[in-house]
């Protein structure tokens, strides 16, 4: 086994005295290469929290938290840095585009970040944004900005994709859209992808699926019949 | 509502605590400063008006040749005016380095002495001296002090109104006190000194006067110019001797015209006694004449030739008897007789001839003798006509001409001038400053508000909620400045100079009424304004809008950047989104630079003034007389300068006509030779804007004319105000003699006497003098460049921080994205580098343009040119200055990226 994420025992809380919340305690799991993986669970359970700790925009508390061998915790803030660089790729809920620039301008945020990313123009084609790469966040529908987000982790061609919530803003039709090309770009690239969601329907088309409740792993399984993106209803 | 919102405003302030204090303090420091420099200038010039008023300042004085007598002073108090003597003696102390005293009676009633330590002299030996030589001289009260080989007690340190710029001549360009100064004796005192012989020079008879019963200064003139007095009067042997060359030849021209008219009459008399006798004469001869043909026609009848010899026939009958007569003898004898006969006739016509010659004598000359009757009331016509008599008036000043009083006022208007438009300066940048934040704020809360909005809350409610920190925030930082203003830390620092120059006393700093309203009402209410313009703007959007935060992308919509290195169009993007926070870092450049440039261009222009007076004055020494001998040295260029006056921006200036010979080696200049197309120094084409090929009218308030020129040429003297012409043509424009001159302009020491010297101006004195200017300029530079850093530094770091807290969900994401802080700082600070460096380029060299144009109304009353020229290398240097801020600045607000976490972007949702 192949594992390219390995969280263990992680711990993670917030807050001091009577504001104190243990979030995480003691999360173990791991997620193989080229795998895509969901993290389910209900709100507040800790399945942005252990996203964020995996990509290293939050401390934990104790425990370990592996990448591709890269041991997360404890590193410090230019290391964490150039680990998001080479490794990561951030998808959001609300995109988080940067509103004054262009489709391609923001893509380019993290094209600028590598010496090796993927060939603009044929992401453009790829995710459909072609004729809206000079086109402002403010024109765009929220699937088109969604794409942009994705064309945006993806350029780089990361190693590893991070979701939180990739469809949380995005109507079903949408959902569907960017659910395919999640896919399509895990079968294209081999990436590896943590996809945080409430979406129960997603746990369908991936590769395992990990649930959280009250901050502790639940439920953690590999999906031997996974049904295309494609065919997936009721998102 | 607004007690649930008043509650975020406290919270509002918390968090954003640094920009408000620091946009506090820019507002203190402002209002600290203009009220500093404003009320330390209004505290001096409203001091010296109070001190002129409890003096009873003169409203003008007036020199005359022979003190008034009674009757003079009788109708000059029936005018209801009222005068009083302030005669002196300047005395040249021993010592050369005390320099000379100018030694006053103490007054009763007008500009009487303010001692500021000690009293009046009570003894004869008790006196009071002028503040600002004591100082110099660290001469105390109760100090022995000699003059004239007496000693005297020093009762009082004091100050007169009328010399509150202790000028020695009101020509002088500035005052020296440590060789000029005052000292007032008692009258006893005054009149021993007086006695004694010991004054060098001869009493100056100087009246001051205050007018009343609407009666005009010019009213006083023309009584005293009509006032004539007999020229030997006058007590002093260098206007005697200047009298009898010029005034004097108008008595001896009448003196001659009488002798003429008399010496006619007596001819006349003469001849006419002549022609009284012609009628004898001529009786006589012919009564010879007669006998003598009765005598021959008697002795011819003898002979038997009947004949009647007369007059008119002895001359044919003698001829025909001769003819007839045979006889040779009495031929002859009748020849004889005939030869007589014709030289008595021709001595009778000859004397006939004589007498009516004396009678055509006597007829001309009884014409000649009316002729110069005639010509004696002629004489004395003309003579009155033109004015030959000698009038008692010297010289007579106006208050308002005279620069020794308000002194202190009249420069203290370029600082409060200074300090109101600097104070105006800073709050057009801070109401943009402010429009940044509360934009900044609207913009970040736009969900909020357009929640708040759709619930009902209305736009008054939420108005009052914005501009409520802003206007607290300007408000209490306008009261913080007045306050700390007000305990005038820093007025004794802005006013020291000017104790250090000027002859006042000390007054305590006192800030005017309009300040409290400029610093309390001012600055809440341009909150107040700009706030309002601003979220009214904003809230004219739909609730809906608002709380979907719709960008607009109005102007990033405009600008197609192609396909751009990524970094340069980032840079680009960011500074368009940050357009108001861009403008505001060059507008706050701009303005700060304004403010800098003031106190650039007041430096450059006394330090102009100190290289170009010493380059211009190519004279050692320049004399001007009183009484000028009748030929100049010949080691001197004589001039003739004459005194006239011309307006501008509502002040009068004193501009020079200076007659000058083509070839006077102290002047650069070629005068020509016409009376109309005059050449002028640069400093008084600088000063009234005058150009050439432009026609300009100058007042002479002596003679009560204007003289209208033609610029023909501007020649390079800035030390006056000059307006240059032919010695000769400028003689015959003012009726002067052809070899009149006042001025000697020379490159060593003349030997003249005092007595016929109005002052001496050496070039050492006139170099000296102008470092006097930057003296008092500098603690106002200083404030002023300081302030200005200040501001600069201020408003470049509140707006960077402004753009780096509005781009602060973006720096998270891009870190995020595996940003390091080199390259958020690339993108998002490193481009304002260029905003700064390509701003400074434009508006460094722009503010000082602006300057220059508004320069010469901030300065309207000050007696100089205009050159406020500053090396290419200031600029170079300041625009290093700059550079160099804003890399400090820069530097710390690095460190401000890091406070933005990757973590932010999962919190905030844009």
């Amino acid at each position: 086994m192949d594992m390219y994420v390995e969280v263990k025992d992680l711990k993670k809380s917030y807050g001091e005295g009577g504001s104190f919340v243990q979030v995480l305690k003691g999360v173990t799991v791991g997620v193989e290469r080229g795998e895509m993986c969901v993290i389910q669970g209900t709100s507040g359970s800790g399945k942005s929290t252990l996203l964020n700790c995996i990509g290293g925009l939050d401390d934990i508390d104790s425990g370990s938290c592996k990448v591709d061998g890269l041991e997360i915790s404890g590193l410090k803030k230019d290391a964490l840095s150039d680990y998001r660089r080479d490794t990561l790729g951030f998808i959001f809920q609300f995109y988080n585009l940067v509103p004054n620039l262009t489709v391609r301008e923001n893509i380019e945020v993290c094209r600028y970040l590598t010496k090796d990313p993927l060939d603009m123009d044929e992401l453009l084609e790829t995710l459909g944004l072609k004729e809206h790469a000079d086109k402002f966040p403010s024109q765009l529908s929220g699937g088109q900005q969604q794409r942009t987000a994705i064309a945006r982790a993806l350029i780089k061609n990361p190693k590893l994709l991070l979701c939180d919530e990739p469809t949380g803003a995005l109507d079903s039709k949408t959902s569907k859209d960017i659910l395919i090309l999640l896919e399509k770009i895990n079968k294209k690239y081999g990436t590896t992808m943590l996809i945080v969601t409430h979406n129960n329907s997603i746990k369908d088309m991936v590769h395992r699926v990990i649930y959280i409740k009250d901050g502790e792993i639940g439920k953690h399984y590999t999906n031997e019949n996974r049904i295309p993106a494609e065919e997936l209803e009721d998102l | 509502m607004q007690k649930v919102l008043r509650k975020r405003v406290f919270r509002n302030l918390r968090k954003h605590f640094v920009r408000y204090f620091m946009l506090g303090i820019m507002i203190a420091m402002g209002i600290f400063l203009v009220v500093t420099i404003v009320g330390s200038g209004e505290t001096l010039s409203r001091g010296t008006v109070k001190l002129a008023d409890e003096t009873n300042l003169e409203d003008g004085e007036f020199e005359v040749f022979v003190p008034l007598n009674d009757s003079e002073i009788e109708h000059i108090k029936d005018m209801g005016i009222s005068i009083e003597e302030q005669f002196y003696f300047d005395y040249q102390m021993a010592d050369e380095d005390m320099g000379t005293l100018r030694i006053f009676k103490v007054r009763d009633n007008i500009n009487t002495i303010h001692c500021i330590s000690g009293k009046l002299p009570s003894d004869k030996n008790d006196i009071v001296i002028e503040k600002r030589y004591a100082q110099e001289h660290d001469i105390k009260l109760g100090d022995s002090f000699e003059i004239a080989g007496e000693n005297y007690n020093i009762s009082g340190i004091g100050v007169v109104s009328d010399y509150d710029g202790p000028f020695k001549e009101i020509s002088d360009t500035s005052c020296n006190s440590k060789t000029f100064g005052l000292v007032f004796f008692t009258k006893e005192a005054y009149e021993d000194f007086k006695a004694s012989g010991n004054a060098q020079k001869s009493e100056d008879y100087t009246y001051a006067y205050k007018l009343g019963n609407d009666k005009e200064d010019l009213d006083l003139k023309h009584y005293l110019r009509d006032s004539k007095i007999d020229a030997s009067l006058v007590d002093d042997k260098f206007f005697k001797e200047y009298w009898e060359r010029t005034g004097g030849v108008a008595d001896e021209l009448k003196d001659a015209i009488v002798k003429l008219r008399d010496a006619t009459e007596d001819v006349r008399d003469g001849l006419k006694e002549l022609s009284d006798n012609n009628d004898d004469i001529n009786r006589s001869t012919s009564k010879l004449l007669d006998s003598y043909l009765e005598e021959t026609s008697e002795a011819l009848n003898k002979y038997g030739i009947k004949v009647s010899l007369t007059e008119d026939n002895f001359d044919k009958e003698l001829e025909r008897i001769i003819d007839e007569n045979d006889n040779g003898i009495m031929r002859m004898s009748l020849s004889n007789t005939k030869y007589q006969l014709d030289n008595l006739k021709e001595y009778k016509d000859g004397i006939r001839s004589y007498t009516d010659g004396v009678d055509k004598l006597y007829d001309g000359t009884d014409d000649m003798a009316y002729g110069v009757q005639r010509l004696d009331v002629e004489v004395d016509e003309a003579l009155d006509e033109f004015d030959f008599g000698l009038s008692n008036l010297t010289s007579f000043l106006k208050r308002s001409d005279n620069p020794r009083i308000f002194a202190t006022k009249n420069d203290k208007i370029v600082d409060i001038e200074v300090g109101i438009i600097a104070g105006v300066i800073i709050f057009i940048l801070l109401a943009y400053v402010i429009s940044v934040f509360v934009v900044h704020s609207i913009e970040k809360e736009s969900s909020i508000i357009g929640t708040l909005y759709s619930m009902g809350v209305t736009r008054n409610d939420l108005l009052l909620h914005y501009i409520s920190l802003p206007v607290a925030v300007t408000f209490i930082a306008g009261l913080a400045g007045l306050l700390i203003a007000s305990t005038g830390i820093m007025a004794p620092m802005i006013a020291e100079s000017s104790y250090q120059y000027f002859s006042i006393p000390e007054f305590s700093f006192s800030i005017p009424n309009y300040l409290f309203i400029y610093s309390l009402v001012c600055p809440p209410l341009m909150a107040v304004i700009v706030n309002v313009l601003v979220i009214r703007t904003k809230l004219n959007r739909t609730a809906l809008s608002l709380i979907r935060n719709e960008v607009k992308q109005g102007n990033n919509k405009k600008i197609k950047l192609g396909k751009m290195d990524f970094v340069k169009a980032f840079r680009i993007r960011q500074m368009v989104r940050e357009m108001r926070s861009t403008v505001a870092v060059v507008l706050g450049m701009f303005l700060a630079l304004l403010i800098f440039m003031i106190a650039v261009n007041c430096y450059s222009l006394c330090n102009n003034i100190a290289i170009d007076y010493a380059n211009d004055t190519k004279f050692e020494y320049m004399y001007t007389l009183k009484y000028p001998e009748k030929e100049a040295p010949k080691d001197a260029e004589a001039a003739y300068a004459y005194t006239c006056k011309k307006n501008t921006m509502g002040f009068n200036f004193d501009v020079t006509i200076l007659g000058i010979d083509d070839d006077n080696r102290f002047f650069d200049v070629e005068p020509g030779n016409s009376r109309t197309d005059v050449v002028v120094s640069n400093a008084f084409a600088e000063k009234f804007g005058i150009k050439k090929g432009e026609e300009f009218v100058v007042t002479d308030d002596e003679k009560e004319m204007k003289y209208a020129f033609l610029v023909k040429d501007i020649a390079q003297y800035s030390a006056g105000f000059y307006i240059f012409m032919d010695i000769d043509e400028m003689r015959d424009m003012m009726g002067e003699t052809g070899d009149y001159y006042n001025v000697l302009f020379s490159d060593k020491k003349l030997d003249i006497e005092p007595g016929r010297l109005y002052s001496t101006t050496s070039r050492e004195d006139v170099v000296k003098g102008t470092t006097v200017f930057t003296d008092l300029m500098m603690p106002m530079i200083y404030t002023l460049s300081i302030a200005s850093a200040v501001i600069f530094c201020v408003v470049m770091y509140l707006m960077m921080k402004v753009m780096i807290d509005r781009s602060a969900q973006n720096i998270s994401l891009i870190k995020v994205f595996g940003y390091r802080r080199k390259e958020i700082r690339k993108l998002y600070l490193d481009g304002n580098f260029y905003v700064i460096a390509i701003g400074a380029l434009i508006v460094l060299p722009l503010s000082k343009i602006i300057m220059n144009s508004m320069f010469p109304f901030m300065i309207s009353n000050v007696t100089c040119g205009l050159n406020v020229y500053v090396p290419k290398l200031f600029f170079v240097i300041v625009y290093a200055v700059i550079i160099v801020l804003y890399l400090i600045i820069n530097k710390i607000l690095v460190k401000r990226l890091d406070k933005y976490t990757p973590a932010e972007i999962l919190k905030n949702r844009e």
